[in-house]
């Protein structure tokens, strides 16, 4: 089958950036386009496209896993909190166009909780790259985040010494109130991540360490198995659907 | 004394902002006599999250007590950051 040629418009709203950032991505060879018409108008082929809105989660998986890591690009990379806030409320309104308010608050919540805990539990101790990848297809419905911070086992073995492996350090930090930011008595952030996917049509697939949890709408309990490969840090990739 | 919660923000998310927005507030608050009622108001406020609400609400709650009233709490996540924070 003939591979589709999208304008530049309709790629730019697609994957929820500018036409100024794709003709840089295009000069960079990041997504090439090409050219088309008797005017030269850039188009892109479907097939590139589709690739490209399946790379997020790589790109995020290869960062965390990888010993020799670079900053991520630019347009994914949240060095400090308050870059995350900005591109948080971008995000935000990038979704209230396509979804109603019910979803857009309640994703906007759990994606600024779990972002925000990457600073809360890595400031002034991140082990290489400071700060957070984080990247989202409005199309997919697809948003990922990733650290290559301390893991949530580092972080609670501070306060919980009997834990001994990251399976169960993620089950502590879902299920029960507990920081390691010892002495706040705090520490509700996944558990509202968690109360939220289980009672909306949402998914989150979360890894850190070695453990992995798939949980989505109607899970009672947690089904937290080791990973196949090891992470510096966490991982999270969030999916949704519109609440009816 | 009506506190309107958006006039801080209306992406309330994380811990650092809830702090300063209580630390902010600390003038206001001084000034509220001993049995005037504290109406919380949620009007305009579109996302909340425990973080942000830990480091303002929970010593709110905490130096006010029963005169605090929570108002216009509809938002889907200021319905579960409240239901979070209340167990």
């Amino acid at each position: 089958m003939e591979d589709k040629l999208l304008p530049v418009g309709v790629v730019a709203k697609l994957l929820g950036i500018s036409i100024d950032t794709l003709r840089r991505w295009d000069s960079s060879g990041r997504l090439p386009s090409i050219r088309s018409g008797p005017r030269g108008h850039r188009y892109y082929r479907q097939s590139d496209i589709n690739q490209y809105l399946q790379e997020i989660d790589t790109i995020a998986q290869n960062w965390t896993q990888t010993p020799f890591p670079l900053k991520p690009s630019e347009d994914m990379y949240c060095e400090t909190r308050d870059i995350f806030q900005a591109r948080l409320e971008i995000f935000e309104s990038k979704l209230s166009r396509i979804t109603p308010i019910e979803t857009v608050s309640l994703i906007t919540a759990i994606v600024g909780e779990i972002g925000n805990n990457s600073f809360d539990h890595n400031l002034g101790n991140w082990p290489d790259i400071p700060g957070i990848y984080f990247s989202y297809t409005i199309r997919n419905k697809e948003i990922v985040l990733a650290d290559r911070g301390q893991g949530i086992l580092k972080t609670l073995k501070r306060v919980r010494t009997e834990l001994t492996n990251s399976s169960e350090a993620m089950r502590v930090a879902f299920t029960e109130t507990v920081s390691g930011r010892y002495p706040e008595a705090r520490g509700n952030g996944l558990k509202f991540v968690r109360s939220i996917i289980v009672q909306n049509p949402f998914s989150l697939y979360f890894q850190t360490g070695n453990a992995e949890l798939y949980l989505k709408q109607g899970d009672n309990g947690l089904n937290i198995q080791e990973a196949k490969t090891s992470i510096s840090g966490c991982l999270a990739k969030i999916s949704f659907e519109e609440i009816v | 004394m009506i506190v309107q919660i958006k006039k801080f923000g209306t992406t309330l998310v994380s811990r650092p902002s809830g702090k300063e927005a209580w630390l902010a507030f600390q003038p206001v608050l001084n000034q509220i006599h001993t049995t005037e009622e504290v109406i919380v108001d949620f009007e305009g406020v579109m996302v909340l999250t425990p973080s942000w609400a830990d480091e303002f609400l929970t010593p709110l709650r905490g130096k006010f007590n029963k005169r605090i009233k929570l108002d216009n709490i509809d938002n889907p996540s200021v319905k579960a950051t409240l239901a979070i924070l209340d167990k």
